[in-house]
């Protein structure tokens, strides 16, 4: 089973560092969720984690291999659902198991019926298996999202990274889709990065906190080291130092988004 | 009230009183007031409003050049294309309108345009309609035979509408082959999927053939293909690489990262990435600029027709040259009604593929078309 073992990595965008010198280790199965404001970091961590992007300095290795580029193995779930429109929801389930497939057989959707029912397994346990022929432009937000759990279900990862998979749902929607997260890891013994910014849904489903601040690991926990203090500490001050934070935030968001175009 | 209070200060200041209120905004240094009401208005807005008006100013100079410039050159174009001089026979012309319009009378007094003679041109040529590809379709009691016929011996799908109906082939096989090529090429032209210098080659390829028109293209491939539709679908789908390929190309620029990302944390493979992570997000901008090219391609057939390649364009040329203005008219309106009835299926199916309302399938679309068009016309 996969180990993971985040060492050192600190990450820049010229002037900003968006990562500064993160360390942890993560046993197999667990179920980490990653805290921290808007521009701390999580996206960025998340997305070196999953062979996106290239960390600056240190490294990052998953199962005794370093990432340097994405696997198979690792499989990622994003904000914005990056599922694909024009395509039903089992389509778009498929797609996650493409690496296994040739060009041609993925492109004319010729893979094998075990292949096909795993999609629909996938689709089952995100709750979707009726709406499996509906086009994923057409279904409602977190439906979509859903589906994105489905694809990265059927890429049969080790780890599974979601980088604020319920940031843009509503409360409800947030918490199917973080209830579908969480029985999906447990179901497939899968082990589980999650980042999100709100502490409600965090405290309610995680079991290991991890806490950034502007790029540091300011936490490193259980449920039970958790305490209000640590949540002060991580958002405690938004009220007064937001307001001359927001700016910095704001500038580091767009230089990562401009380096991840 | 202070609107009240401002027209006041004006007035004070018109009768000369000393301007009391707005003394510290005004400094002493702006002696060079032009008039009285200018004077209360703090330095800073009257030194915006002179720029504003120096850099309009400058603009208008700018502005007049330019046109001065036009006007010279415009002038100069009107002498190579030989207009300042023109060899103009207004009354060979207007002989040629008057049968181009031919004109009957009806009780030999009212003026009326001969449409008669027009369709019957139309008939005679079978411009529109080949009633011997038609007949094997449309006979009472059908024929099982004539039908099979029709479609499998004959393949009159295409014939049946006569000259149009070749004009209209030369276009539709122009886009059929020329997609493929542009799909390839347009893709590999991205900088997306072709690292920097190398998509170049593609993109290079793509505007050296859209350099050529297609009417040069059908003369390249005459000595291959010898002068006929032949030759002229082919250069078609020639120029639809060029053509096609490009807004392929221009469309591939305006995709999102995301879902290329998430193919990529699939473990997809490169060309996996390419058809799922990006064609896929275009696929609908694809087919509509694919049904576009197609309307253009089929007005292309016309012109590449009056080389001598076939249709109706061949049928303009023949009749011109004839000097039968009259025939070259009906020919011109056949070619009317075929490029509106183009335009109408694509603008419609294309309207429909945008708009992301509840989709009508391309049997509704076509089995629906006479209610729609009856719907319309009777608005």
């Amino acid at each position: 089973m996969s180990y993971i073992e985040v060492d050192g990595v600190t990450k820049r965008y010229g002037d900003v560092v968006a990562l500064d010198d993160v360390s942890f280790e993560v046993p197999a199965g667990e179920f980490v969720i990653v805290l921290g404001v808007s521009g701390s970091g999580k996206s960025t961590l998340l997305r070196t984690m999953s062979g996106l992007l290239q960390p600056t300095e240190g490294r990052i290795v998953i199962d005794g291999e370093p990432m340097t580029s994405p696997r198979p193995e690792v499989a990622m779930i994003f904000q914005q659902h990056n599922i694909i429109g024009d395509m039903s929801a089992y389509s778009n389930a498929l797609s996650g198991g493409i690496h296994r497939t040739g060009f041609l057989s993925s492109v004319l959707q010729l893979q094998d019926t075990s292949e096909k029912h795993r999609a629909l397994e996938a689709l089952d346990t995100v709750g979707l298996l009726e709406e499996s022929e509906q086009k994923a432009r057409r279904m409602s937000g977190g439906q979509q999202q859903r589906v994105g759990i489905a694809r990265a279900l059927v890429q049969r990862p080790d780890v599974l990274l979601a980088d604020e998979p319920v940031a843009s749902l509503d409360p409800g929607s947030a918490q199917s889709v973080m209830g579908c997260l969480r029985t999906a890891s447990e179901e497939r013994d899968l082990t589980t990065f999650c980042s999100l910014h709100q502490v409600n849904i965090a405290r309610k489903f995680g079991h290991r906190f991890i806490g950034l601040r502007d790029g540091r690991k300011v936490f490193d926990g259980y449920r039970e080291d958790l305490t209000i203090d640590v949540i002060d500490d991580l958002y405690g001050d938004i009220d007064t130092e937001g307001m001359f934070a927001t700016d910095g935030n704001r500038s580091k968001e767009t230089n990562e988004e401009a380096a991840a175009t | 009230m202070s609107t009240d209070d401002g027209r006041g200060d004006n007035e004070t200041e018109g009768t000369g009183a000393k301007p009391t209120v707005d003394a510290k905004n005004t400094p002493a240094s702006d002696g060079g007031v032009r008039n009285d009401q200018a004077s209360d208005v703090p330095t800073r807005i009257r030194e915006q409003f002179e720029n504003i008006k120096q850099t309009r100013r400058r603009r208008a100079v700018g502005w007049v050049a330019l046109a001065g410039f036009l006007a010279f050159t415009t002038v100069q174009a009107f002498a190579a294309t030989e207009l300042l001089d023109p060899d103009a026979r207004l009354g060979t012309f207007v002989d040629s309108l008057s049968e181009f319009f031919p004109i009957t009378f009806y009780f030999d007094v009212i003026p009326f345009l001969d449409f008669t003679q027009y369709i019957s041109f139309m008939r005679h040529e079978n411009l529109l309609y080949d009633p011997e590809i038609g007949g094997l379709l449309f006979q009472w009691p059908p024929s099982t035979a004539d039908i099979y016929a029709f479609f499998f011996t004959e393949l009159g799908i295409f014939q049946i509408f006569g000259e149009a109906g070749i004009t209209l082939a030369m276009g539709f096989v122009g886009t059929m082959v020329g997609f493929p090529f542009a799909l390839v090429f347009g893709t590999l032209g991205s900088e997306r999927v072709t690292p920097f210098p190398f998509n170049f080659i593609f993109r290079g390829t793509m505007s050296f053939i859209r350099a050529i028109p297609a009417i040069i293209w059908t003369l390249i491939f005459i000595p291959f293909l010898g002068l006929g539709p032949a030759a002229a679908a082919t250069a078609i789908a020639f120029d639809t690489i060029g053509n096609l390929g490009r807004l392929f190309v221009d469309e591939l620029e305006e995709i999102e990262d995301g879902p290329i990302e998430a193919m990529r944390t699939t473990g997809a493979s490169k060309p996996q990435i390419v058809f799922f992570g990006m064609l896929s997000q275009v696929r609908t901008a694809f087919i509509a600029w694919t049904l576009y090219i197609f309307e253009i391609n089929v007005r292309i057939a016309v012109t590449v027709g009056v080389l001598g390649a076939g249709g109706l364009g061949f049928i303009v040329t023949s009749q011109q040259n004839l000097l039968q203005f009259t025939n070259m008219m009906a020919t011109l309106i056949s070619i009317f009604i075929l490029i509106i009835s183009v335009e109408l299926f694509s603008q419609r199916l294309r309207s429909r593929l945008r708009a992301d309302d509840i989709e009508m399938s391309l049997w509704e679309l076509i089995t629906g078309f006479p209610r729609r068009m009856a719907e319309s016309a009777l608005k």
